[in-house]
Formats: structure tokens, C-alpha cells, sequence
């Protein structure tokens, strides 16, 4: 019925072994329209798309990450801004932030930077705020 | 890594140790828009407190009521934000006109022998938060906005759900402001059962639609981690 | 009174216009023709609502919406479930078009 322990694992190992041609985009002189309309294609977009099988997976809300979307929903509530800014400065992100932050890392990213980008906060401010926690944080842990 | 189970699907994450970056981010977020005046912390306490007051038993009720009171269910599926507050849910909460990422425009999908809804919301992940609480991880997942859409039976099947040629698979993509609820079909052996016997079998993955309600379980865990104690 | 363009029972075909940086219109929905199986509300439509323009006052423009049934075998090129199984989901009225005579 199940595979034997270790089976996905190798084989997941296996695949990454596969060769791959890689073609670094370094700002390149020009590209193909085929490209440029991957480029454009807006992250978020995603039903249909290939992809493998893998086990979905539950996981309860962390304490930071229910803070997060209460933060989130209170900037909404209050009018800061509203979900549809929040999802397109997900987009905006790019897909290396918006596929490699896990998704509530996502949702604090973005309401810093549409903080940042309404001027409610200065990015300044946002570091040294953050430099202020991280220190706050280290010394009770 | 403790995890040797090789039921690999529903494995619980584990979190990292430790103080995490994400952390410190959100917190220095809250902390300034708080000194800003964008929001208060009496208004963070007050959305926290609601976000914690949800979850799957608010869904539960609906269904369970409308299995046993036809004029009920008649009235969830004619507007679904009207009767929810006949089980004590508000759509206005918490700050009395909604909340921003849920919206107010609730709709209930009633399975058939004829048709089976299963819900995805392929471009974030919209879930009905008043009525189900906080979304499973897998369904904020790219892969399952992916999948669900194209391979539904396939992904139905990885969640254990098989059905005919003759079955209606419906995926409902919520790419608005609508947010839904699946409305599973009563399972036969529960004649006679009261609501709160009715609510202990209507899972938060049947009203999502990856999962159908069995008379002999209830809602205590993910159904293959079921299968697999069985 | 909402004015609703298309009818429940209207054949329609989601317009595959040009899209850059935000859309709620998905991809695979573009050229593929369905039934309207509902009305939704108006709502500001998401190019707008993105950009903050969310309600009248900001300059958010209302469009009704509709739910819109697929069968999924226009929708995927050799889709591997039944001939019976669909797909629903909402759009704007901007981005409908009637569908053309098949």
C-alpha cells in the first residue's frame, strides 16, 4: 500500500540529479515574446498549472503568524488598505519572495512595504524598529 | 525529523526553534502602525479574540441544523450571510461591516447523488473564516491551487474520495468575493441523531469538499491519520 | 437596480484581453466559453480595488459579476475526469464577451 520508508525521499533525490539547462536571465539584451509574456504572467495565476502530487499537509496557526493576519486585517479594518492591495503587493513581490516566503511571511512583507510605500512609515523607521524588537526579543529569550 | 509515519499526507509541520525573523517583522509592523495611530492594540486584542472564536463548528452547525430542518436549509441556500446568524455567526464581525479579507457574500453549496463540490481558491486562498475558522495549510498551498482545478478526481482521491462517470464533480475556483461552504450530503445510519450528534460528523474537509461525512467518526483528526489508527 | 448585461442561461466567452500586473481573470479561463448560472452583486471591480480605488468615493468603478459554469473538458486539453464534471467561477461583466456560434 505505502511506498517503502525512504522511497519519496530517493526519489526526490533522483530527480533533483536530472540534468537541467539553465539559462540566467542578467538582464539580458533582449528576449523572445514568448518570455516576455511568461515574465508578465501574473504570479498569482497558478490554477491549471503542471505540477506533481505531493502530501498536503496541516499545520496550526504559530502565535507570530496569527499576529500577522490580525495585524493585516486591522491595517484593512482601519483603512490602511484594503485585501486586494494586500494580494497585489503579494504579486509585486516577484516569484522568488512570493514562492519562497512561507505564506504568512508573505502577508508581514507586503504590510511593511505598502506601509512603506503609502508613506505611513518611513523605511528607516521600519529597520530601526525592527533592529529595536530583534534586540528586545534576543535578550528575554 | 521524528516523522517515520508513511502516511504522508496531513503530516503536521513542525516550527523551527527559536525567535524567527518573521516574527520580529510582524511585531515591529504591529508596534509602528500602532504608534501611527493606524490601528489600536484594543483593536488587535478585539480581531484576535474573534479569529480565535473561530473554526469548523461554526460550519458544522449549519449543516447540521439544515440536515434536520428543511425550512432552514431552504433559507442557507437562498442567502447563506442572512442565515448563518440563526447558529450565532455574523458576517459584519468583528468590526461590523466584515473583515477585509473575507468579505460578506456568503453562499452554500448543497452536494446531490448528482453533484459533488469541492472549493479552491486558485489565485490566494479565500476561505469562508467566519463559518470554518483559519484555512488547513494544504489548501493555501500553490500546489493544491494548482491541481484542484484541472485534477480534481485525482486530487479527490489523494484526499480518499472516489466517484462515477455519473457524479457531477464541481470545483467552485473563489476568485471573487464570494467565499463558499460544501453542504455535504447526510450519510445513511444517523436517523434519529440529534444536531450536536449531527455537528460531530460534519468535518471542516467536508465543507471544503475533500472529505464525506461517515457515521462512525467523528471529527478528530485528518481522515487518513483515521484510516491509518483503524 | 443592478443592470445585468447577460442573462442566466447566456452562453458567454471570457475575453482574453491583455493583462499586466494584477488580474483576477485567470488564465484558463481566457477564450473559453460557459453558461451564466448566477447573478452576483456589483462589485468594484479588483483593477480598481488593487490600487486602492475601492469604493465610489476613490474612484472605484461597480460592475455586476457573475458566476460563470465551464464544463471542464473545454477547459483542459484532454482533461483526465468525466464529460459530466465542470468548473464555476465569477467574472466581471467587462470581461465577457456572447459566445460565439460553435
Amino acid at each position: 500500500m505505502s511506498p517503502p520508508p525512504g522511497f519519496d525521499d530517493l526519489s526526490g533525490r533522483v530527480a533533483d540529479l536530472a540534468p537541467v539547462f539553465r539559462e540566467p536571465l542578467d538582464s539580458p539584451y533582449e528576449i523572445s515574446n514568448e518570455l516576455y509574456a511568461a515574465l508578465r504572467h501574473v504570479l498569482h495565476d497558478v490554477g491549471g498549472q503542471i505540477d506533481l502530487p505531493l502530501p498536503f499537509k496541516e499545520k496550526a496557526e504559530e502565535d507570530w503568524e496569527m499576529n500577522t493576519y490580525v495585524t493585516c486585517e486591522c491595517l484593512g479594518w482601519r483603512g490602511a488598505w484594503n485585501s486586494e492591495e494586500r494580494r497585489r503587493a503579494e504579486n509585486d513581490l516577484g516569484a522568488t519572495l512570493y514562492f519562497g516566503l512561507p505564506y504568512y511571511a508573505r502577508w508581514a512583507t507586503v504590510a511593511a512595504k505598502v506601509l512603506i510605500n503609502k508613506g505611513l512609515i518611513t523605511p528607516d523607521e521600519l529597520t530601526a524598529k525592527i533592529d529595536e524588537v530583534r534586540a528586545r526579543m534576543e535578550t528575554k529569550a | 525529523m521524528s516523522h517515520d509515519h508513511d502516511h504522508g499526507a496531513h503530516d503536521p509541520i513542525q516550527a523551527p526553534e527559536g525567535v524567527s525573523e518573521f516574527e520580529i517583522l510582524e511585531r515591529a509592523v504591529r508596534e509602528l502602525a500602532i504608534e501611527k495611530g493606524l490601528f489600536s492594540e484594543e483593536d488587535h486584542r478585539r480581531f484576535s479574540e474573534w479569529a480565535e472564536s473561530i473554526g469548523p463548528s461554526g460550519g458544522s452547525k449549519l449543516v447540521a441544523k439544515a440536515w434536520t430542518d428543511p425550512e432552514f436549509k431552504a433559507r442557507l441556500l437562498a442567502d447563506g450571510t442572512e442565515a448563518c446568524k440563526e447558529v450565532g455567526i455574523d458576517w459584519l464581525d468583528p468590526t461590523g461591516v466584515g473583515t477585509p479579507s473575507d468579505y460578506t457574500y456568503f453562499y452554500v453549496l448543497e452536494n446531490t447523488p448528482e453533484v459533488h463540490n469541492v472549493i479552491v481558491c486558485t489565485l490566494c486562498s479565500c476561505y469562508p473564516r467566519p463559518v470554518l475558522g483559519m484555512s488547513p495549510d494544504w489548501y493555501r498551498t500553490p500546489n493544491y491551487r494548482r491541481r484542484l482545478v484541472r485534477w480534481p478526481r485525482e486530487v479527490l482521491a489523494e484526499f480518499g474520495l472516489h466517484f462515477g462517470p455519473d457524479v457531477e464533480v464541481r470545483v467552485h475556483d473563489s476568485n471573487q468575493k464570494s467565499r463558499f461552504m460544501v453542504m455535504p450530503m447526510r450519510p445513511e445510519g444517523t436517523e434519529g441523531w440529534t444536531e450536536e450528534q449531527l455537528e460531530a460528523i460534519v468535518t471542516r474537509d467536508t465543507m471544503i469538499g475533500v472529505a464525506l461525512p461517515q457515521a462512525d467518526w467523528t471529527a478528530s483528526g485528518p481522515p487518513s491519520a483515521a484510516k491509518a489508527n483503524s | 437596480m443592478t443592470e445585468y448585461k447577460y442573462a442566466i442561461g447566456d452562453r458567454v466567452t471570457v475575453r482574453d484581453g491583455t493583462t499586466l500586473f494584477h488580474t483576477r481573470t485567470q488564465a484558463f479561463t481566457r477564450g473559453k466559453s460557459g453558461v451564466v448560472v448566477e447573478y452576483r452583486p456589483e462589485w468594484v471591480i479588483p483593477e480598481d480595488e488593487a490600487w486602492g480605488r475601492d469604493d465610489a468615493e476613490r474612484g472605484g468603478r461597480y460592475e455586476p459579476f457573475y458566476v460563470v459554469r465551464f464544463l471542464q473538458r473545454d477547459l483542459w486539453p484532454n482533461y483526465t475526469g468525466f464529460d459530466i464534471d465542470t468548473l464555476e467561477t465569477e467574472v466581471s461583466e467587462h470581461w465577457l464577451e456572447p459566445a460565439k456560434e460553435e
